[in-house]
């Protein structure tokens, strides 16, 4: 599914004729595969935001290469990834990311409008995938009149919509309480076994970690461990 | 993205900033009703002069005044000249007239007339499809039509002409002035010739069996009287000079070309092509289409620079719309990070942000259209009274003070679309250039 080889990445800081380099990522290999639960973990500042952010195309890497579904996306221009992303990537976020003038309804329609898909259809799926994440009766509600976890349901229902085979996840828990973390960790694990999809998580969190087939920590920019998390 | 689903998003976003997006409208509304307005003073006043002018009769007439001999010398029309004229393709008919050389004098019992008489082609008047006021044409050699002043200002012969009264028509007072039916009314015409060198006075009966239509123009002023080809060979006949010219025989010198031709076109647009055609062959012509073309000429310079002054108050509303669409690009940045992050291509988020300055501005083109048409009839209805009250004075019938046709109204769409889009160009790539991370972090 993905495929990193040999991915560094550098930002530079500060102001012109005093800027410094800072090295976030230091020669990154790794791969998720097809229908895995990937965790990647480490501390703050360790560079796996950095790291998800490259995958999702949001910047773009200043040496090596990242492959998504055997496509060389760290070639693709801003055009080629937007529509790359819209067609096989969903995206949920710490902060939900929900735009707040429209209602949960529009806000899960949003990736089909995007796409070109017909207003009746439209209508169905949303109301459907709604109806999925358990949220049919909220669907006029705004991100503001809902709680915490709603938002982050109406977050994986518009990460789902287009039924993307990739998911990324960056904290997904992080503004959630205990329990409805442990809903929405047993909704990943249930969308990946029941649809297939492949889900790469950014977390700090053990518990969110464990979800997954497979942890990669990284620290300090580096690649420190990949294996089965204990 | 789909141009419905486009549209729907732009009215929500204007939703949001009802107050701003109405006051940026307006101002575009405003300036659109301005170009137009401004701009269709120069249509109207040109249409109310290109009307009087279509509907003249004399539209339609060339007059060739000579004919070009080299050295910047020119000759009158022989008969040659004008049967070459009369073979032109769109030549309707060529009326042509000599005048007698010398004054003239009409006698009919108790009344009298100096006046100037000249030969017309009766005939070829008739192609041209030229009315009498009233009778009809001379056909023999002692009919004659006579211009419409000519009985107004038919003098009884007991009041001496130096104390004859006219009234504030121009002409003799009723009084003094023949009041029976011209038409049928035997003249003596009386002139003269040289013998030598002594003047001898002649007479020759003439009939009148026309009167000529009153001449277009309120200050023209014929009081002519018109005889036959054949009339005028008898009157040179009797003087022994050319146009009855009166010199001694002897020294009279040939002069048997027209003082005037006049050119009748099929139609309006033959005129053009008729008066190449004369100027190829080198005759020296003029026509009310010549005039025209320097009226258009005159008037299109002057919507053209109205039309630009329009452009420049269009300008100025386009800096509001900039305003908008960049507080716009600003407010809504996070969401735009949004809809990066889930797969919107910068070029969907460019053209809605297009689209909106140019909805902006095709609402505002759309009032301003509407507004314009409402100052536009106003002006025409309010402004004559107005005048008419200040100075007093009865403006000429039919005068259009503002006229808005489709083009004008396509010219301010096309300028308020052209100038609002460009003003969202900027506000727009600014949108697509958001960084995604950013604005999903409320940094932008």
């Amino acid at each position: 599914m993905i495929e990193i080889n040999q991915l560094s990445h550098h930002f530079t800081l500060g102001k012109k004729g005093q800027q410094t380099r800072l090295d976030v990522l230091k020669n990154i290999s790794l791969h998720v595969n097809e229908g895995e639960i990937v965790s990647i973990v480490g501390r703050s500042g360790s560079g796996k935001s950095t790291l998800l952010n490259l995958i999702s195309g949001f910047i773009h890497p200043s040496e090596g290469e990242i492959l998504i579904l055997d496509q060389k996306v760290s070639e693709f221009t801003e055009e080629e990834f937007a529509d790359f992303r819209l067609k096989n990537m969903g995206f949920i976020f710490q902060s939900f990311q929900l735009i707040p003038s429209m209602t949960a309804y529009e806000n899960v329609e949003l990736p089909l409008i995007l796409k070109g898909v017909s207003e009746q259809a439209r209508k169905q799926m949303t109301l459907d995938m709604l109806k999925t994440v358990g949220l049919d009766t909220f669907k006029d509600h705004y991100p503001s009149e809902l709680s915490g976890g709603q938002q982050q349901r109406v977050s994986i229902a518009r990460a789902l919509i287009l039924e993307p085979p990739l998911i990324l996840a960056d904290e997904p828990t992080g503004s959630l309480d205990s329990e409805t973390e442990a809903d929405l960790l047993n909704f990943i694990k249930k969308l990946n076994r029941e649809r297939g999809i492949t889900f790469v998580i950014i977390t700090h969190d053990d518990e969110v970690a464990r979800i997954g087939h497979r942890t990669i920590e990284i620290a300090d920019g580096e690649l420190v461990k990949s294996g089965v998390l204990v | 993205m789909k141009l419905k689903d486009q549209f729907r998003f732009i009215q929500q976003n204007m939703k949001k900033n009802k107050m701003r997006v109405s006051m940026t409208i307006l101002a575009s509304a405003m300036s659109v009703a301005f170009l137009i307005v401004l701009a269709s003073v120069a249509f109207g006043l040109h249409d109310t002069v290109i009307k009087d002018t279509i509907e003249s009769p004399e539209v339609t007439q060339i007059e060739v005044a000579g004919k070009d001999i080299g050295n910047g010398n020119a000759e009158s029309l022989s008969n040659e000249d004008i049967e070459q004229i009369e073979a032109l393709e769109g030549v309707n008919a060529v009326t042509r007239s000599k005048q007698v050389r010398q004054e003239t004098r009409y006698i009919t019992e108790g009344y009298e007339i100096n006046t100037q008489t000249i030969q017309s082609h009766f005939p070829s008047m008739k192609n041209a499809g030229m009315d009498l006021g009233e009778g009809a044409f001379p056909e023999e050699k002692d009919e004659v039509a006579v211009g419409y002043h000519f009985a107004l200002n038919l003098l009884k012969d007991d009041v001496d002409p130096e104390e004859a009264e006219y009234g504030e028509d121009g002409h003799l007072i009723p009084e003094q002035r023949f009041s029976g039916e011209i038409i049928g009314q035997t003249f003596d015409l009386e002139f003269k010739r040289m013998q030598d060198g002594e003047e001898i006075t002649e007479t020759v009966p003439v009939t009148v069996t026309g009167v000529i239509e009153k001449p277009g123009r309120e200050w023209a002023w014929d009081q002519n009287v018109y005889i036959t080809d054949e009339k005028l060979a008898e009157l040179e006949a009797i003087t022994g000079t050319s146009k009855a010219m009166l010199t001694d025989p002897a020294d009279a010198a040939e002069d048997t070309g027209y003082d005037s031709a006049t050119v009748y076109a099929d139609d309006l647009e033959t005129v053009k092509s008729v008066m190449t055609s004369l100027e190829e062959e080198g005759y020296f012509v003029y026509s009310m289409v010549s005039e025209m073309s320097q009226i258009n000429t005159l008037f299109n310079i002057a919507k053209a620079g109205l039309i630009f002054i329009g452009t420049i108050a269009i300008l100025i509303a386009s800096i509001g719309i900039f305003n908008t669409m960049t507080m716009a690009v600003t407010e809504r940045a996070p969401d735009i990070g949004i809809m990066k992050a889930i797969g919107a291509s910068p070029k969907v988020i460019k053209r809605i942000f297009l689209l909106e300055s140019t909805y902006i501005g095709l609402i505002g083109a759309v009032i301003g259209i509407a507004v314009s048409y409402v100052i536009s009839i106003g002006v025409n209805l309010a402004l004559p009274l107005i005048l008419e009250s200040a100075f007093d004075e009865e403006l000429p019938q039919g005068l259009q003070f503002s006229s808005i046709p489709f083009s004008l109204v396509l010219i301010a769409v096309a300028i308020c679309l052209i100038v609002t889009m460009l003003s969202g160009m900027r506000p727009a790539k600014r949108a697509t250039e958001i960084d995604v991370l950013k604005a999903m972090r409320r940094e932008v």
